[in-house]
């Protein structure tokens, strides 16, 4: 679960001012730390981003993660990593 | 990663580019594909004749067609008022697919404006969304049912389409500068403050407390119990000048200009008596605070606001608080749609309650919570008691199967319903600043309602203990 219990004022200047982005790839950037977002520039026709205060990346990007655990922690028998399933094919692979 | 130089141009080359898959942006794309005009195909629009409809369709119009093309239907079972009815007219997929609707000249706001009414505003459907929970952040572009739902009912209004309560509302509203909130006590700007008889609490000043209407004058227990609580922690901090509604009822029915004139007000005010922090103890005035105000009045509205339950978990924290009568209950936890769904706020609700000595604590997690709600919110109670009634039930069975005898909201505007449905199972319900100041030694004062008085058993005041005050000074009001 997300842990997030300090307390935040909610100030206009601050929510309207997320942190400078980073550039992780040619089409993403992040901002908040566990935050990615698509580059600006390649939304600039046909849909135009909205406004997104800070709280509101926040509160969607610790949901998901509360999500996913729900999710595990009621329908997954074990949780397995990425990593360890090529692992285990590549162990298989070379067996 | 290679940018080549060298590349062909012109109109082979782009043909040549345009036969392999590319992902617009990328560094590595051939260079031709900078000359690519790309064009969306598609019907041509539909000439809509009301300026209105027209506008509204030209604003919402991304928002709609990103639920209806993608259609996965989380929503369904996580809506509150789907749960009790299974009325696929009333589900937030059917609120987007009539603007699409719309735009395409197939429907007007007449035929659907009363399909409106049936939403509580909770949430759920916008955050279970995958276009909200998987990429929402990351395209910087989520669902927006609740926003979509207010803007019909704005588009309503505006067109002279009114809900018979709702139009009611708002006129006793704007002619009472309060929400006409049933009860015995008299609604006038003269009694708003009614509940903090006998506080000693000064008026204005760098920071004060905003009281919501319910609260205000029906459920005093719950402004009585926060104010005292801030006190006891050494917390400085006044009531308003002259406060009016925070105008987010009027917003959420679609009486915008209502809401906006209010919000003006309240910010006035504010700024007349040197205020620069609000305190807010209701999750429904929060979003007015912090969603419709900055949309209001942009860098003008430099107020901070600070949720009463965030600071009093800290206050804790701090060990500035410390709880230690012990509360003989069994309890769990209503997660205020306001607060868990949409803003994210739910550790420091817990954190206060597993902070008071003799509370067993059944919890529910904040996940499977997104489908609960006491149908108390968006207006459904105004315009439809039963829906709201029936919403409140459903959530009552799912604490009861808990054998809990008390449920805990944070929210005044869920308690009153979730009171009444909680009375035919013998559970009561409880604000959590009501039984934290229990546990702080407080005599709360004031009235946790009819039923909530009735069942503390002193026809109210809320006395006895067992609703908290402790005490049983009378009703505020």
């Amino acid at each position: 679960m997300s842990d997030d219990s300090r307390l935040r004022p909610y100030r206009y200047a601050e929510q309207t001012s997320p942190p400078e982005p980073q550039r992780v790839s040619d089409v993403a950037v992040t901002t908040f730390e566990h935050v990615f977002e698509v580059d600006p520039r390649l939304m600039e026709r046909h849909v135009l981003q909205q406004q997104f205060p800070n709280w509101d990346s926040l509160r969607i990007m610790s949901s998901r993660h509360d999500h996913l655990d729900w999710m595990h922690a009621h329908f997954a028998d074990s949780v397995v990593t990425g990593s360890e399933l090529l692992a285990e094919i590549e162990a298989e692979e070379d067996a | 990663m290679t940018q080549l130089d060298d590349q062909p141009s012109g109109p082979d080359a782009l043909a040549q580019a345009l036969t392999q898959p590319f992902t617009p942006g990328m560094r590595d794309n051939p260079a031709s594909l900078a000359e690519y005009d790309d064009e969306v195909a598609g019907p041509a629009p539909v000439s809509l004749p009301d300026p209105r409809t027209r506008e509204f369709v030209e604003e919402w119009r991304n928002a709609s067609y990103n639920c209806f093309s993608s259609g996965h239907k989380f929503c369904r079972e996580v809506c509150p008022v789907m749960q009790v009815t299974r009325n696929e007219s009333w589900t937030p997929t059917a609120f987007h697919a009539n603007v699409v609707a719309m735009e395409k000249g197939e429907l007007e706001i007449a035929d659907v404006a009363a399909d409106y009414v049936n939403c509580t505003q909770c949430g759920a459907c916008e955050l279970r969304c995958p276009n909200t929970l998987f990429t929402g952040d990351f395209y910087r572009f989520r669902t927006r049912t609740v926003d979509v739902v207010k803007a019909v009912r704005a588009l309503a209004v505006d067109s002279g389409i009114h809900q018979p309560q709702w139009q009611t509302w708002n006129r006793r509203t704007d002619e009472r500068t309060h929400e006409p909130v049933l009860g015995e006590t008299d609604i006038s700007q003269e009694h708003v403050r009614d509940w903090a008889d006998g506080l000693d609490l000064p008026i204005g000043g760098e920071t004060i407390l905003f009281v919501d209407c319910e609260a205000a004058f029906y459920r005093t227990a719950v402004p009585r119990a926060v104010a005292q609580i801030l006190q006891q922690a050494g917390v400085e901090f006044g009531l308003m000048g002259e406060q009016w509604c925070c105008g987010g009822p009027a917003a959420e029915m679609g009486y915008v200009d209502q809401a906006k004139r209010f919000a003006r007000h309240n910010l006035d005010n504010w700024r007349a008596t040197g205020t620069r922090r609000v305190l807010v103890l209701d999750p429904h005035d929060y979003i007015s605070f912090t969603e419709d105000y900055p949309k209001y009045f942009g860098e003008e509205f430099d107020i901070e606001v600070v949720l009463v339950v965030e600071l009093v978990a800290d206050l804790i924290r701090e060990g500035r608080l410390t709880p230690s009568v012990p509360v003989e209950r069994t309890i769990t936890y209503h997660d205020p749609c306001r607060l868990n769904k949409r803003k994210g706020i739910w550790q420091q609700p817990r954190e206060v309650l597993r902070s008071i000595p003799g509370l067993t604590f059944h919890d529910v997690d904040r996940v499977t919570q997104w489908s609960y709600c006491s149908g108390g919110g968006g207006g459904l109670p105004v315009e439809k008691p039963e829906l709201t009634a029936a919403i409140s039930a459903n959530r009552i069975e799912k604490a009861k199967t808990l054998e809990v005898d008390t449920l805990v909201s944070a929210c005044p505007w869920s308690e009153r319903p979730l009171s009444e449905a909680g009375d035919g199972e013998d559970i009561d319900v409880v604000d959590i600043h009501e039984i934290l100041a229990q546990s702080l030694g407080i005599e709360v004062g004031g009235s946790r309602g009819e039923v909530g008085d009735r069942r503390s058993g002193c026809g109210g005041g809320s006395c006895g203990g067992a609703g908290g005050c402790g005490g049983g000074e009378g009703s505020a009001s």
